[in-house]
C-alpha cells in the first residue's frame, strides 16, 4: 500500500510537471486544474482493484499531455493578451 | 544565500499557498498535522520549493520534508550554507 502511494504521488507531480509545459496558457491551465480535481475526486478510493484502474488512467493520461506538448510547440498558435504580457 | 534567507524564502513560498492558513504557519509546524494538508498539497508544496530554488528534490528526500524547517534544513544542505 506504502509503495502504491508513492507511486501515485509520483504520477501526480509527474502529471503536473507535464502540464505546466504547455505553451498555450488555456491547455496549460486547464490541465493543472483537471489533473489536481481528478486525484482529489479519488482520494479516498481504497479498492486495489480501482486504484489501478485509475493509476492506469493517469498514465494513459500523461502520455497525451506528453504528445500534445510536443504538438503544441509544433503548431504554435498567435498567442493570447494574457500571454503576451507574461513574456 | 544565508540561512535567513533561505528561511525567508521557504515561508514566503508556503504563505503564497492557498491552502496553508498564514496565522497558523511557523517554523515548526507539521504540514500534515498542524496546517491540514493532505498528500497531494505536499506534493505541490515540495514542487513550489523546487521552483523557487531552482533543483529537483528526489521523491525520497520529499517525503521526509514535513515542516518548513526540515526543508530549509535540506535547502542549506544542499547550498552548502552554514549558520
Amino acid at each position: 500500500m506504502a509503495a502504491k502511494k508513492m507511486e501515485i504521488l509520483r504520477l501526480y507531480k509527474q502529471l503536473l510537471r507535464e502540464s505546466t509545459k504547455f505553451s498555450s496558457y488555456n491547455f496549460r491551465e486547464y490541465a493543472l486544474m483537471r489533473v489536481k480535481d481528478a486525484f482529489r475526486e479519488n482520494k479516498n478510493l481504497t479498492d486495489p482493484a480501482a486504484l489501478d484502474k485509475q493509476i492506469k488512467e493517469g498514465y494513459k493520461n500523461l502520455a497525451i499531455i506528453k504528445r500534445q506538448v510536443v504538438i503544441g510547440h509544433m503548431f504554435e498558435p498567435q498567442r493570447l493578451v494574457i500571454e503576451k504580457q507574461l513574456s | 544565500m544565508s540561512m535567513t534567507t533561505i528561511r525567508d524564502r521557504v515561508l514566503l513560498v508556503l504563505k503564497l499557498y492557498d491552502k496553508i492558513d498564514v496565522s497558523k504557519l511557523t517554523l515548526e509546524s507539521h504540514f500534515m498535522n498542524d496546517l491540514g494538508l493532505d498528500s497531494l498539497d505536499h506534493v505541490e508544496v515540495v514542487m513550489a520549493m523546487e521552483d523557487e530554488f531552482g533543483f529537483e528534490i528526489p521523491d525520497g528526500d520529499a517525503e521526509k520534508l514535513l515542516r518548513p524547517a526540515d526543508i530549509v534544513r535540506y535547502i542549506a544542505d544542499k547550498e552548502e550554507v552554514y549558520e
